[in-house]
């Protein structure tokens, strides 16, 4: 199975390009993509197979049987996290590298992978956002109204930025926009329901806009001995977190406001 | 401590923990183990905080522990390892501590702002640190480490 690989060596780039790909836009570490193009060249028979990825690109060469060095370079452009296909690459490249896969068959299940729905489908991030809310609104001390009101304000927080995609709008306006309801929102729930703890609320919702990902890759990154993807990863964490606090800066005087006070 | 405390702490980070893993869209199979992997974080955390430990050294260990656990988790479950060790640094996340700093920053009161903000700092760079050696350990114990196994 292997050998008809490597005579047309053409074909095998592909499929090392889309799962380097397929893991670093959907929030994988780049020293994952690495690896895993690496063993899958190995399994498909190929030799001296060597990759560099950055978090805009991909660099892979590889030799085939009796072929001169064959070489690919591939844009990558963050999109957004989805760890199930981050997971579904790594079982392709374990089938590849146990020889069970042609490149073919991994090119297939691929380009199936790929089109995998996204995370922002549907309304079940904006369950999954208010789940995540309200755990956290009772981990910072809040009880059943903290709980509640912190997973509304995180369901109405994350429909409004499925909103905003459908303008093709994220990062920026999603981030600062977010921290802005995220903290003006409970402060409005309070008015209506006295002795709402708002702190518990306030931090419960911004967890969801928290950068975990980021902050898990920028670490792991790191620890491989790649500075430049773990810094990068670390930046992404850090502007989103400014991003979000500066929203939610902007809440008190947007507050007073309303109240009829100055800015 | 309370003991309710620690029911309201190892509950909550359960389902934020799980919450979080379905937001950002992991395998339906991780979603309990990782909300397990967060409740064991943040338990232990109080438990040592409750025992008199200081709070940065609290949170090293419980997300050493956590990093630990999370690799574990990722090679018996063959998985990528980012969905259990983002889930041992969420119950961690000085999010209350940043709104703090926000809060009284946007207040105008910057010396509160400032203290809240170094103490959140203190808290970011020990949940790195206690990541990162948990990941140091885990390689050096699995030296033929590759991504199939976390």
């Amino acid at each position: 199975m292997i050998p008809e690989d490597t005579q047309n060596p053409g074909r095998c780039m592909e499929p090392l390009q889309l799962a380097g790909q397929i893991i670093m836009e959907n929030g994988g570490e780049t020293f994952r993509a690495e690896e895993t193009i690496c063993r899958m060249g190995e399994g498909l028979g190929l030799h001296e197979v060597e990759s560099f990825a950055v978090p805009s690109g991909l660099f892979i060469s590889y030799r085939a049987e009796g072929e001169q060095l064959e070489t690919g370079i591939k844009r990558v452009h963050r999109q957004s996290t989805n760890l199930t296909r981050v997971d579904e690459v790594n079982r392709v490249s374990r089938q590849v590298s146990a020889g069970k896969m042609s490149a073919q068959d991994a090119l297939t299940r691929l380009r199936d992978i790929a089109r995998m729905k996204g995370p922002m489908a549907g309304g079940l991030s904006i369950l999954s956002a208010a789940v995540c809310a309200g755990g956290f609104a009772l981990l910072f001390g809040g009880w059943l109204p903290e709980v509640g009101v912190s997973a509304v304000v995180a369901a109405i927080v994350q429909a409004f930025s499925l909103l905003l995609l459908r303008f093709h709008s994220r990062g920026i306006a999603t981030n600062i926009l977010g921290g802005l309801l995220t903290a003006m929102l409970p402060h409005l729930a309070a008015r209506l329901c006295p002795g709402l703890i708002t702190e518990a609320v306030i931090a419960g919702a911004l967890m969801p806009l928290v950068p975990g990902i980021a902050m898990t890759n920028a670490v792991q990154d790191t620890m491989r001995g790649d500075m430049v993807s773990g810094l990068s990863h670390g930046v992404e964490a850090l502007l989103t977190a400014c991003m979000i606090a500066g929203g939610a800066l902007l809440s008190p005087p947007l507050l007073r406001l309303l109240e009829g006070g100055g800015f | 401590m309370p003991w309710t405390e620690f029911v309201r702490g190892g509950l909550g980070a359960f389902f934020g923990a799980l919450g979080f893993a379905w937001l950002v869209r992991t395998p339906r199979r991780a979603w309990i183990p990782a909300g397990l992997v967060a409740a064991l974080v943040y338990l232990l955390y109080l438990g040592l905080v409750a025992f008199g430990v200081a709070d940065p050294l609290a949170i090293f260990f419980a997300t050493l522990a956590g990093s630990l656990s999370g690799q574990l988790c990722a090679r018996k479950m063959k998985m990528i390892s980012t969905v259990f060790l983002m889930a041992a640094i969420v119950p961690v996340v000085p999010g209350l501590g940043l709104y703090r700093m926000m809060a009284y920053l946007g207040q105008g009161s910057t010396a509160l702002g400032a203290e809240q903000g170094v103490s959140a700092m203190i808290t970011i760079a020990m949940t790195a640190l206690g990541l990162a050696m948990g990941s140091h350990v885990d390689r050096a114990i699995h030296p033929s480490h590759w991504p199939h196994h976390g």
